[in-house]
């Protein structure tokens, strides 16, 4: 009976997946049966899920690793789809630890989804942030090695939060279930599992996580982490905190901030990066509205966003991947030698940016309309602002850079099939989501009446963004990337904890040094007579009678020794000098 | 195929420009016939409204955060290294 409730989870079968990887080292055929496979498999079981499953009592906890309706199922189902796609995009990966990682990250998430109670959560959430480091770790580049600390500090930080969150609502109301918090009755712990969740979104001021570490990770690492992490944040807040009204401002200020950045940024995936803060402010923001259209358009929107998203990643990853360059400065002209990956590209940029007939379309309108009918026009227009920065930034000012303007005469070909496959697949779906958004709609948790192909639609979206383009290229001059960074809030956490350890090192230092006199003084001296009274003893009495040659050896070995210098130069110069004097030698004898 | 198109694409650029154009005014005549059900707010219901939204906000993004970044954000590269 367990054992079934066990294998129904589909993180079981990626956790498996994870251990039998390491297995298949040198079979690389199974080994890629099993990549694929393993999220297939996710992916079927998911439509047979039942309600609920895997309850178990634990030290008097109530923990349920399977609670199973609408909403969960819809993240599922985008979450096993992005798996498939993500492992098919990394099938030429040869590390096997990249792909464990994957995995475990993927499980970690799936249970996430999945659980029903906070003890669970907290410890599939851990495993999500630990095995995510290692993704940027396996980029294998000192930056990625130090970004990769400071991302799992940051996580861990988070985690601690969200874990005092979970202990306080214990100690209050006795209970861990996972469920609804009313905006009325929210405690302090309440909003302490909120700023854990809201670490997780990518919400500012604890945004500066994110485009520090994805630009970083491994070009497939960072496939897979632009869809997990932020919208298991988004899934927890729909589930946990619907209506809040912090979620609504901050959501809609993550909108505007993201893209801002995104237009200033030179590097393809740090802009993706902040472009994901900016998209998953919509979904932030919708939750935080409240209404069941709003809460619609969020996870609506996370479905479309994570495929295009994804998209995104993996054509700027081909990029790199083929070229070894990231940073638009750098590059241009590309649409010559790599241009499966710049349509594969556009398609993204034209879905994130929600032209007509693509997912961006049909899911992030709802949200902004949503937004109108509850008359929250601030929050309106500058979620309308932000998706005409998206516009400017992904939809035109990077294809612009990396694939057309002036040609940078970066060598470069095609990207290997598996990648082009995956993209092909993420591509299909922004069309086919955007055609056909009753696909989308009907997997929603509550029922949707809204129409996104209206007249009056059509013609905002259209004159919104032909005048964006034109706005764009009024300016393109003042956009040229330029080979520069830019301060973000991590800052506080990259130059101010220097400033924070010079100051703190001051009283560390002056006591550690008084210690020091102290020991010095008293310590040393104590030592200091023990240790010769005893090294006369050895001196005198056992070497002198035990072996007395001993001392003529030292003696020996120190002459040698000072001639060894240590330098390797000096060993060669030497043997060539003594192969000279032999040589000599023989010729005059 | 796809290469021969896209080199004839950028090869006529000044075509592309005013096609663009000529789309662009197209929207906003559309815009005129677009029946309007429930406006949200005032912007709803003038004609060519998102037009100058869509200009004057991507020349706003563009200005404020280039400015930012000019006088305030942008650091050398390797800032953190050091």
């Amino acid at each position: 009976m367990i054992s079934s409730t066990v294998l129904i989870h589909p993180t079981t079968w990626f956790l498996m997946g994870a251990v039998l990887l390491p297995l298949l080292n040198k079979r690389e055929k199974l080994k890629k049966t099993v990549l694929v496979g393993i999220p297939l498999i996710a992916f079927t079981l998911i439509h047979w899920l039942p309600d609920s499953f895997g309850q178990v009592s634990y030290l008097g906890f109530d923990l349920v690793f399977g609670r199973v309706d609408q909403l969960t199922r819809v993240f599922l189902h985008v979450f096993t789809i992005m798996a498939i796609i993500g492992c098919i995009y990394g099938l030429h990966v040869k590390e096997t630890g990249q792909h464990i990682a994957a995995f475990l990250y993927v499980g970690g998430s799936l249970g996430v989804t999945l659980c029903g109670d906070y003890l669970t959560l907290f410890i599939f959430w851990e495993l999500m942030a630990f095995a995510s480091t290692f993704l940027v770790w396996y980029r294998k580049k000192r930056r990625s090695i130090e970004a990769g600390f400071r991302y799992l500090l940051v996580h861990t930080a988070g985690g601690l939060v969200l874990l005092a969150g979970i202990f306080l609502r214990y100690k209050n109301v006795h209970d861990l279930s996972f469920v609804q918090i009313a905006t009325n009755g929210a405690t302090f712990a309440d909003y302490l599992i909120m700023i854990g969740f809201m670490l997780n979104a990518a919400v500012p001021p604890i945004h500066a996580w994110l485009p520090d570490a994805y630009p970083e990770a491994s070009v497939t690492g960072a496939v897979f982490m632009c869809a997990f992490t932020t919208k298991t944040a988004v899934y927890v807040l729909a589930r946990g905190f619907p209506g809040f009204e912090a979620l609504a401002i901050l959501g809609a200020i993550m909108t505007v901030y993201g893209v801002g950045y995104a237009a200033i940024e030179n590097d393809a995936r740090r802009i993706l990066a902040y472009h994901i803060v900016s998209q998953v402010g919509y979904m932030v923001c919708g939750i935080g509205i409240g209404t069941a259209m709003a809460i619609n358009g969020a996870i609506s929107h996370a479905y479309a966003h994570i495929i295009y998203k994804a998209l995104l990643f993996m054509g700027a990853g081909a990029v790199l991947e083929m070229t070894g360059i990231s940073k638009l400065n750098e590059l241009g002209g590309l649409y010559r030698r790599m241009p499966l990956a710049m349509i594969f590209t556009v398609i993204g940029g034209i879905s994130i940016s929600g032209f007509p007939f693509t997912s961006g379309f049909v899911s992030k309108s709802m949200i902004i309309a949503a937004a109108g009918e509850s008359h929250r026009i601030g929050l309106l227009l500058m979620m309308t602002l932000a998706a005409v920065g998206t516009f400017l930034s992904v939809g035109i000012k990077l294809p612009y850079f990396i694939w057309f303007g002036k040609d940078s005469g970066v060598k470069a070909k095609d990207a290997p099939w598996n990648m082009n496959l995956a993209m092909g697949i993420a591509a299909f779906l922004c069309f086919f989501i955007g055609i056909y958004p009753e696909y989308l709609y009907k997997m929603l948790p509550f029922p949707v009446n809204y129409h996104p192909y209206t007249a009056y639609h059509l013609a905002e979206t259209m004159q919104l963004l032909g005048f964006t383009g034109l706005g764009f290229f009024i300016m393109v001059k003042k956009l040229k990337p330029k080979p520069k960074m830019n301060l973000d809030l991590d800052w506080f956490y990259r130059k101010g904890a220097r400033v924070f350890m010079r100051f703190a090192s001051r009283p560390v230092l002056s006591s550690d040094s008084w210690i020091n006199d102290v020991y010095r003084s008293i310590g040393l001296r104590l030592t200091m007579a023990l240790a010769k009274a005893i090294s006369w003893f050895d001196w005198e009495g056992i070497d002198w009678t035990i072996d007395g040659s001993a001392r003529g050896v030292v003696e020996g070995g120190n002459r040698l020794r000072s001639l060894m210098t240590g330098k390797i130069q000096h060993y060669i110069g030497g043997a060539l000098a003594l192969t000279f004097i032999i040589l000599i030698l023989v010729m005059l004898v | 195929m796809l290469l021969r198109i896209l080199n004839y694409l950028n090869e006529h650029s000044l075509m592309l420009k005013r096609i663009f154009f000529v789309f662009l005014a197209l929207f906003v005549v559309f815009d005129f016939s677009a029946a309007r059900h429930a406006p949200h707010f005032f912007g709803d219901s003038i004609i060519g409204f998102w037009s100058l939204f869509g200009l004057i906000g991507c020349l706003g993004l563009i200005i404020v955060f280039k400015g930012l970044s000019h006088v305030w954000l942008e650091k050398k590269e390797d800032y953190y290294d050091k």
